[in-house]
């Protein structure tokens, strides 16, 4: 039958292949090529702007309760963003990148990392240093060991502290609830400080802190609807969530006099931030599963040592940032190659 | 490599977002409030946080403003200047602070008097 002669190697699977004309013998009967295999359609721009779209809630809560401060942080931050990448293309002679909306989602994060009453200028410089010095020098996107944001984040707390004492940074507004910022509480005056604040308070945003950082349940439905677009691997937000959780956990019941309960740990601060938007990036984070597990993981229990027993209030900037640069580490941890060479075969 | 319709779009939006973030820092400035909500003290020994509202108001603590503010001051909320409790003035602004503070909640028996209690070290 004719059918029988019909190439070994279908056209279509291999398109880069030429077709074999029926009835001669493909020249090879197995093609390794490396990946991708398969192109579902998607972009990194459409993946940029589901980000910014999952981040939305949190941002307007935000917005809602500091206003136009709030507004102008997070516009000015990420076309400042935008601006800066423009440039450094222009500069170096590169092709404009800014249309993928990662310089977007980058200062997106970062104002999300800030106080409402951050001055321009702060913003201006924070940009700059997560665009040039966390992403671009190193080659831009992909290319990056250190999440941009958080660079520039820790950059800034560490230069400018009164700026991010969200105590004296938001000491002028009154929103209706307990103003004092929890973490700061809980470092200066212990768990008996934190008492009034409830959890529910602080899981609906009622709390003080960063312009989209405060808003646990947005964060929330952000993260998982990420997680369920495949636009953040679960295995990193969740395991950075449990590491949080076991080890304030077990920080709580070795002195709950001492030290906090876990849900607060895990309600206040950059944690659910952190978690969902910041942790799982791309090129600072992981690719393999156990990686991903143990990163994520340690991220979360050296968050709640630093809060605990370490200098800063929060630790989220210092501990992603130390696992980022364990990343490659990590990712070591992989499965073997399938097969061997065998000499003289 | 990004579409032109990408590229447009991006333009677009950092262009719409630099307006809208200079239109609001500039705009809309942080303002100190005529009563202060919350004060912050810097001292030698960490921050010290006041919540000048609850303190003030008659729903809260209902102290007068002439217990703390003994002098009429004009335009200024500082007390440490050159005629108030500056460095060379007697009492100093810890000083005068630290009695009126935890003088008045020893007195009324309630509030923090311990240093660790206030103060941010």
């Amino acid at each position: 039958m004719s059918n029988e002669k019909k190439p070994v190697v279908p056209h279509d699977l291999f398109p880069w292949k030429p077709a074999k004309e029926a009835g001669k013998a493909p020249a090879k009967k197995l093609v390794v090529a490396h990946a991708p295999f398969w192109h579902d359609g998607g972009k990194i721009s459409t993946k940029n702007y589901h980000i910014m779209l999952a981040a939305l809630p949190a941002v307007l809560m935000g917005i809602s309760q500091y206003g136009a401060p709030a507004l102008g942080v997070i516009a000015f931050a990420m076309a400042c963003a935008m601006i800066s990448e423009l440039v450094w293309n222009l500069v170096l002679g590169k092709s404009i990148s800014i249309g993928d909306g990662s310089a977007a989602v980058t200062g997106l994060m970062l104002g999300m990392l800030m106080p409402a009453t951050a001055p321009w200028w702060v913003v201006l410089l924070g940009t700059f240093i997560a665009i040039v010095v966390g992403k671009q020098i190193f080659g831009g996107i992909g290319f990056n060991p250190l999440n941009p944001p958080l660079l520039a984040l820790a950059m800034l707390v560490i230069s400018f502290r009164g700026i991010f004492d969200f105590n004296e940074a938001l000491r002028h507004y009154d929103l209706g609830f307990v103003m004092t910022y929890p973490l700061a509480d809980l470092k200066a005056f212990g768990p008996a400080a934190i008492e009034k604040f409830s959890l529910g308070d602080l899981f609906m945003g009622r709390q003080a802190g960063a312009i989209g950082s405060t808003f646990g349940l947005g964060l929330i439905v952000g993260g998982v609807y990420l997680m369920l677009r495949g636009y953040v691997r679960w295995e990193i937000s969740l395991s950075f969530l449990a590491g949080v959780f076991i080890t304030a956990l077990l920080f709580n019941l070795s002195d709950s006099a001492k030290y906090a309960g876990p849900l607060f740990h895990l309600f206040t601060g950059y944690t659910l931030i952190a978690a969902f938007f910041v942790v799982p990036e791309d090129s600072s984070s992981p690719a393999n599963f156990i990686p991903m597990l143990l990163f994520g993981a340690l991220a979360g229990l050296m968050t709640v040592l630093i809060r605990n027993i370490g200098a800063y209030v929060d630790g989220v900037p210092f501990s992603i940032l130390l696992m980022n640069l364990a990343n490659p580490l990590l990712d070591k941890i992989r499965p073997k190659a399938i097969g061997k060479v065998v000499e003289n075969a | 490599m990004t579409t032109k319709g990408e590229q447009s779009f991006a333009f677009a939006l950092a262009a719409i977002l630099l307006v809208v973030g200079v239109v609001c820092y500039a705009a809309f400035p942080q303002k100190t409030p005529e009563e202060p909500v919350r004060l912050l003290f810097k001292t030698t020994a960490g921050k010290v946080l006041l919540d000048h509202k609850t303190h003030a108001a008659d729903e809260g603590y209902g102290v007068a403003c002439d217990e703390c503010h003994h002098e009429e001051q004009e335009d200024s909320s500082s007390c440490s200047g050159e005629d108030c409790h500056g460095p060379d003035s007697e009492p100093k602004r810890s000083d005068a602070l630290h009695t009126n503070c935890k003088g008045c909640h020893e007195d009324g028996g309630a509030g923090p008097v311990e240093c660790r209690a206030c103060h941010v070290m």
